[in-house]
């Protein structure tokens, strides 16, 4: 075939090494702002990125595992995009082996569950310190990211091995791979949630969802296939991939759709049931990024709900490249902002709590975070947040709270940190939900909004997965030649 | 659709059949006498639903009392039996309208009777809310009517009032799919009847003509309700979930119910459309077209999502741990060693464990091993339901209202009638129409028959250009 056998231009190397040196200078800038204390918006940004691209690697390999088992035949003539794709998670082992070295040598303040003291003064830390602690952070790291790359290797061995082999109707090659494709199934669906939740939903350390999860596959898998359709309408531009039709941009449009839809209803579920039970445990999470980073939480939804459901629930924008790689481009960032939501808050929030208490000695300290930790209970009427509170009380760390709440925000005056309340501290009322605790980032960039360095690091690190990717694709044929779909693929049609 | 089929897909109809012979295999069970086991599974299911209208009417007689239901424990058996029916009634709109969106050829042997058990289940499951407000009669006030009695019904915010108009839009929809699918199929009935039985079909086809201005609004009408009927599937059991989610009952409120509880759904479905169908490709010789490919692709959905249950329950049960909550943490500690023990076993064994079997591909294929599971698995769907509902509500947040629940006869007889009146409409069903789609199974014939496709093909493959066929539906 015509074009089968990619090149990676000297020109394609120089842009997405360009991007890597733009990624790297954003990341030593952001490492030297130091208004939320720890580096915290260095290490935010690295994580975000690390951890939305890695994820883009697990949903590849997820997506070829799925696609394998369930005699998927229409996808075959790109699919070593997503072999490009999932190998990366070797890449991703790398990136988050970072973060991980930052855990283990107190180099940062993402996890509030990684800071000794504060897991001292805390019953919920401490209940969960058997889960949330480095050792399991570590086996998440390298032992499940490995074993999913050791699958990605696989499936991709086996891809490559079937191009060569000499046609058999059996074909044993594809055989082996479904085993290994069934094999993976559960193993992801086991692991993937345990990675997530030490990687993203521990950054809220006191928050908890069962939701989470899923939640979180979903925006990797819809960032999966708007990557692909990028990809292909620009490899098409240059002249490969000629088979790729209408018809297979159409698939993924309504793939792109449909998981748009999907990762929606995951977030409405989420939202909705939290908000209806008004546990004030869980409702913090949503109350401060609805209250207090507004910006994040609307465009969040108006990226990824709003706009692919209307552009794409018509036919023909799913067929015309201008349309789809237009809807792609825009859910692309909406998800890299939903990943942004994610990193950023918890640790923005931790980081501001923990230099407060650190900054006012030990007993006066605990005695300041004791406060912060019960005020988000504080603003509930839910009967739950009592109970907590009382168990709070019980440990001794949290004196009556509105006087601490006090202590609390004069503490943070001198950060960037700014309250409503705190122009009436002799009236402040914590009990009243409008008195509550506002960090208020206003408008600080890279936390309220993505900001020139976050934007930056973006590139950077998706400068490293194109160069990543293009160097794959140039190892194999484009469109594999011997695939037993090879026939479906090559006459697709919708 | 392309006509290039890959070598590795196994053929979906069996026997080297031609369009006429589809139309024989499929219309004779319609046209010859009952056989005996019909007669006596009917007689079976009549009397099930003899019991059941005894029991109804024995409860609505002596009022809701006749049940065991106590103050602490106000759901039982009535509120499981609703969800489990419900959630069976979920697989046959997956199988017609999400896998006809994917494109998926087997759904064609199993999709007609998988959504006719659709449209019973769903009957059945709206039976219980309304016998459980004990007097019937009032059912008037789940309706949104303007009245003057001031403000008081209907609580708009209460996910129990969006069940009625979930499954309501549900069945209705349901409904219309399944009939749009019937009505080419009767007229082919229509045209090869004489007599009472010609009127019969007659009306019942619609005055179908099959000219191609039908065919195309008939393939139009059933995109677009399979477009509705996508979120609507998944609308109904994220509703039930959230009459269990919404509140802060410990066990009740997680936020992966909606998801769960739709997977839950599809599991359980197909589990009923395994032992419905078993049943019927033996009894009426449907063996070529309910193939072992089929109910090898169904027992791969059903690890599939037995699976993805399992995983939700083990969230929910490290969630509980890891929230701190320790009334949570006692939800679940009461579940798996409380009093009701046998039923949390009873489901983990049944729904996660027992379907991993499945995994070898000789059990998928052994039609006694998946007859048995189907029914193991159903068994243990409920036992998931009777599980949420009342493990969770015997042990209140007050030690000194925690209770014991076990059922009386009527609230047994209702279930075990129930039975009897979800197989006395499938059998009739089964009776008067084709339980195979006719016009659909036609349609994958020249790309998924075993002359066309699999070992018999192989040799002359694709030296024959006659075999594309680009609108499926244009062969009649």
């Amino acid at each position: 075939m015509r074009h089968n056998h990619f090149t990676f231009e000297a020109k394609q190397k120089n842009v997405f090494i360009g991007m890597m040196v733009i990624g790297l200078i954003s990341l030593i800038w952001s490492y030297f702002d130091n208004t939320v204390p720890n580096h915290t918006r260095f290490w935010t940004n690295f994580l975000h990125n690390a951890a939305f691209f890695t994820g883009i690697g697990f949903a590849a390999t997820f997506l070829i595992a799925a696609k394998i088992t369930a005699y998927s035949g229409w996808h075959t003539v790109f699919k070593r995009l997503w072999e490009a794709y999932s190998l990366f998670l070797l890449v991703g082992l790398g990136l988050m082996g970072v973060v991980l070295v930052g855990v283990w040598g107190n180099l940062h303040h993402l996890y509030h569950w990684a800071d000794v003291k504060a897991v001292a003064g805390d019953p919920i830390l401490k209940g969960k310190a058997s889960f949330l602690n480095k050792y399991w952070y570590t086996l998440a790291t390298f032992g499940f990211v490995g074993v999913w790359y050791f699958f990605a290797q696989k499936f991709r061995k086996l891809s490559i091995e079937q191009d060569n082999a000499s046609l058999d109707t059996r074909y044993p090659i594809y055989l082996t791979a479904k085993k290994w494709g069934a094999g993976f199934m559960p193993i992801a669906g086991f692991t993937s949630v345990a990675v997530i939740w030490q990687w993203l939903m521990s950054l809220d350390a006191h928050w908890y969802s069962t939701m989470y999860g899923w939640y979180t596959i979903a925006s990797w898998v819809v960032s999966m296939i708007a990557i692909t359709i990028l990809m292909l309408i620009y490899l098409k531009s240059l002249g490969y991939y000629p088979q790729v039709s209408k018809e297979h941009l159409h698939d993924l449009g309504k793939y792109l759709f449909a998981f748009s839809i999907f990762w929606t209803y995951l977030w409405f579920s989420q939202y909705m049931l939290i908000w209806y039970a008004n546990v004030g445990e869980e409702t913090v999470y949503f109350r401060i990024r609805m209250g207090e980073f507004p910006i994040l939480f609307y465009g969040n939804l108006v990226l990824n709900f709003v706009l692919p459901f209307l552009i794409l629930i018509r036919n023909d924008t799913k067929r015309k490249t201008g349309s789809l790689g237009f809807i792609a481009a825009i859910v692309l960032f909406g998800h890299w902002i939903d990943f942004f939501q994610m990193a950023k808050i918890g640790p923005y929030k931790s980081a501001l709590e923990h230099h407060a208490a650190a900054g006012h000695g030990a007993s006066h300290g605990e005695a300041t975070h004791g406060a912060v930790v019960a005020d988000p209970h504080a603003a509930t009427t839910a009967p739950k947040a009592a109970v907590h509170t009382e168990e709070t009380a019980k440990t001794g760390h949290a004196t009556p709270a509105p006087a601490d709440a006090h202590v609390a925000h004069e503490a943070h005056e001198g950060l960037t940190v700014a309250s409503d309340a705190h122009a009436t501290p002799a009236k402040v009322d914590v009990m009243e939900p409008d008195n509550y605790f506002h960090y208020n980032p206003d408008l600080t960039p890279g936390f309220a909004f993505p900001g020139f360095l976050e934007i930056g690091t973006m590139l950077g690190f998706a400068g490293l997965f194109l160069f990543f990717v293009f160097g794959q694709l140039t190892k194999a044929s484009l469109v594999p030649t011997n695939d037993p779909y090879l026939e479906e693929t090559l006459h697709h049609h919708v | 659709m392309s006509a290039r089929v890959s070598p590795l897909r196994e053929p979906l109809i069996l026997g080297n059949k031609n369009y006429h012979q589809i139309t024989e295999d499929i219309c004779a069970p319609t046209e010859r006498a009952p056989s005996r086991q019909w007669i006596i599974g009917f007689m079976i299911a009549v009397a099930g639903l003899g019991l059941y209208l005894f029991s109804v009417i024995w409860t609505v007689w002596n009022g809701i009392g006749s049940w065991n239901l106590n103050r602490t424990i106000g759901w039982g058996w009535d509120i499981t039996n609703f969800v489990w029916w419900v959630g069976i009634g979920h697989a046959g709109t997956l199988i017609s309208a999400i896998l006809l969106l994917l494109r998926q050829k087997w759904r064609t042997g199993v999709n007609r009777a998988a959504e006719a058990m659709t449209i019973f289940a769903v009957i059945c499951a709206g039976q219980f809310p309304i016998i459980h407000m004990g007097r019937v009669w009032m059912a008037i006030f789940i309706f949104p009517y303007p009245n003057t009695r001031g403000p008081l019904w209907p609580n708009f915010n209460s996910p129990l009032f969006w069940d009625v108009f979930a499954i309501s839009t549900y069945f209705t929809v349901s409904l219309l799919f399944w009939y749009t699918g019937l009505v080419p199929d009767f007229a082919t009935v229509r045209d090869r009847a004489t007599g009472w039985r010609r009127k019969l079909y007659d009306n019942l086809a619609f005055g179908w003509t099959g000219s191609a201005k039908h065919w195309q609004r008939w393939e139009a009408l059933s995109l677009v309700l399979a477009g509705i009927s996508t979120p609507l599937v998944l609308s109904v059991h994220t509703i039930v979930s959230f009459d269990f989610a919404t509140s802060v009952i410990p066990g009740w409120h997680t936020t992966i119910f909606p998801p769960y509880f739709v997977a839950g759904a599809i599991f359980s479905g197909f589990a009923m459309v395994q032992t419905l169908m078993l049943v019927v490709r033996k009894l009426f010789k449907l063996e070529d077209y309910i193939t072992l490919q089929h109910v090898e692709s169904m027992n791969k959905v059903i690890v599939l999502t037995g699976t993805i249950v399992g995983v939700a329950y083990l969230t929910e049960l490290f969630i509980a741990w890891y929230s701190g909550y320790i009334y949570e943490q006692f939800a679940f500690y009461n579940r798996a060693m409380g009093i009701y023990w046998w039923s949390y076993f009873g489901m983990m064994l049944c729904n996660v464990l027992s379907p991993q079997i499945f995994w070898v591909k000789k059990y998928r294929r052994d039609l006694w091993v998946t007859f048995f599971m189907s029914i193991f698995i159903n068994i243990g769907m409920w036992f998931e339901r009777f599980v949420i509902i009342a493990t969770t509500l015997a042990r209140d947040y007050l030690p000194s209202s925690w209770s014991y629940y076990s059922p009386s006869w009527v609230e047994i007889g209702l279930f075990v009638g129930s039975l009897g009146l979800f197989f006395t409409c499938f059998l009739i069903f089964a009776r008067i129409a084709p339980v195979v789609a006719i016009a659909e199974i036609k349609s994958i014939l020249k790309t998924m028959g075993d002359q066309y496709t699999g070992v018999n093909a192989l040799n002359k493959k694709h030296d024959d250009h006659d075999l594309h066929t680009e609108d499926a539906h244009g062969h009649h």
